[in-house]
């Protein structure tokens, strides 16, 4: 504009009328420009309000796939890990590795779920998945079980306090799931915490019993609520 | 003012329910209708609308098949639906980066 005003002869007053009107349709123009950069920028604004909460909500959902498989798998392990313990008492057999082949097995069970579970997300979306459970998951287990070996190596603790350190080590777990993911495993972790500390207070000798009834049907009853509200919302 | 005017979105993606459709399926891999149905509120009619003209435009996959002899829709996101996807995104982002607040 300031160009062909520059060129134009002032004493020409047909161009400068035309150079008139001409600027003054660009100042509209601008004017309408900007307005609709507002509403475009309003949209846009919107727009990205709406994609974050879909994507949220469903991620959320998405979450709960195989978590309702992987409890129940966890809860069968606490039954049949207790009950092949006490059978194992009666005719002297290998305590440890009873739960080191069942904790094996669960792993590897687990490990399944959460591959059919990542198959179900869109691309790259499942890496996530498979990398926090291998670095949340795997280092509290293997921190479970150092803490059985200083036990059992450890002459002066009790091996009664086994279940105990890794039910903690567990319920630390749900706790910090909790805090950082879903808020309903708050109250598992605390419940956990709870029921462990006042069985190793009040009923130590009968701790493994109590803890795992009590740890196998908590997780039980999650995976069944969970795959009831898995199901409703898929 | 130029660079801004450059920008231009995706008007098939743009539409708040296609919009919600497709975020859905960049989390999902697969979508059935009635899910879609229900989390977008949409009707049986409003719904196929919208995933046709998506299916129209190659952005999603639609799948129809019988599971115990009842009939079942899914859809999913193809790989040109997913570029575009993130086109409109980084086209949201610069119209935001762009025009100035005020």
């Amino acid at each position: 504009m300031l160009i062909f005003y520059k060129t134009i002869d002032k004493r020409d007053n047909r161009a400068y009328i035309y150079f008139v009107i001409q600027s003054y349709f660009y100042k509209k123009l601008i004017c309408v420009e900007i307005v609709m950069d507002k509403n475009q920028q309003q949209e846009a604004l919107e727009s990205i309000e709406l994609i974050k909460e879909i994507i949220t909500r469903t991620q959320k959902e998405m979450s709960l796939a195989g978590g309702g498989w992987i409890a129940i798998v966890w809860g069968v392990f606490c039954y049949l890990g207790i009950s092949g313990q006490k059978l194992l008492n009666l005719y002297e057999g290998q305590i440890g590795l009873w739960w080191g082949g069942l904790t094996l097995l669960a792993l590897g069970a687990t490990y399944l779920i959460v591959k059919a579970s990542v198959k179900k997300q869109a691309q790259g979306k499942g890496r996530k998945v498979m990398r926090w459970f291998f670095l949340f998951w795997l280092p509290l287990l293997l921190l479970a079980y150092t803490l059985t070996f200083f036990c059992i190596l450890l002459p002066g603790i009790s091996e009664n306090y086994i279940t105990i350190f890794i039910l903690l080590v567990v319920s630390t777990g749900y706790l910090m799931l909790g805090f950082l993911f879903v808020k309903e495993l708050i109250i598992m972790g605390i419940l956990g915490m709870v029921s462990t500390i006042v069985t190793a207070v009040f009923f130590l000798e009968y701790n493994d019993i109590i803890l795992s009834i009590l740890f196998g049907t908590g997780l039980i009853i999650t995976g069944l609520y969970i795959n009831q509200k898995w199901k409703k919302l898929s | 003012m130029k660079e801004h005017l450059a920008i231009t979105l995706d008007k098939v993606i743009h539409q708040k329910t296609r919009l919600g459709l497709m975020s859905i399926l960049m989390v999902k891999k697969e979508a059935e209708f009635n899910y879609l149905k229900e989390k977008l509120k949409l009707t049986d009619g409003n719904l196929s609308t919208h995933m046709s003209h998506l299916e129209k435009e190659g952005y999603i996959k639609i799948r129809k098949q019988f599971v115990k002899k009842r009939p079942k829709t899914t859809c999913g996101l193809t790989e040109k639906g997913r570029r575009a996807f993130s086109d409109y995104l980084n086209n949201l982002e610069q119209i935001i980066r762009v025009i100035p607040k005020d």
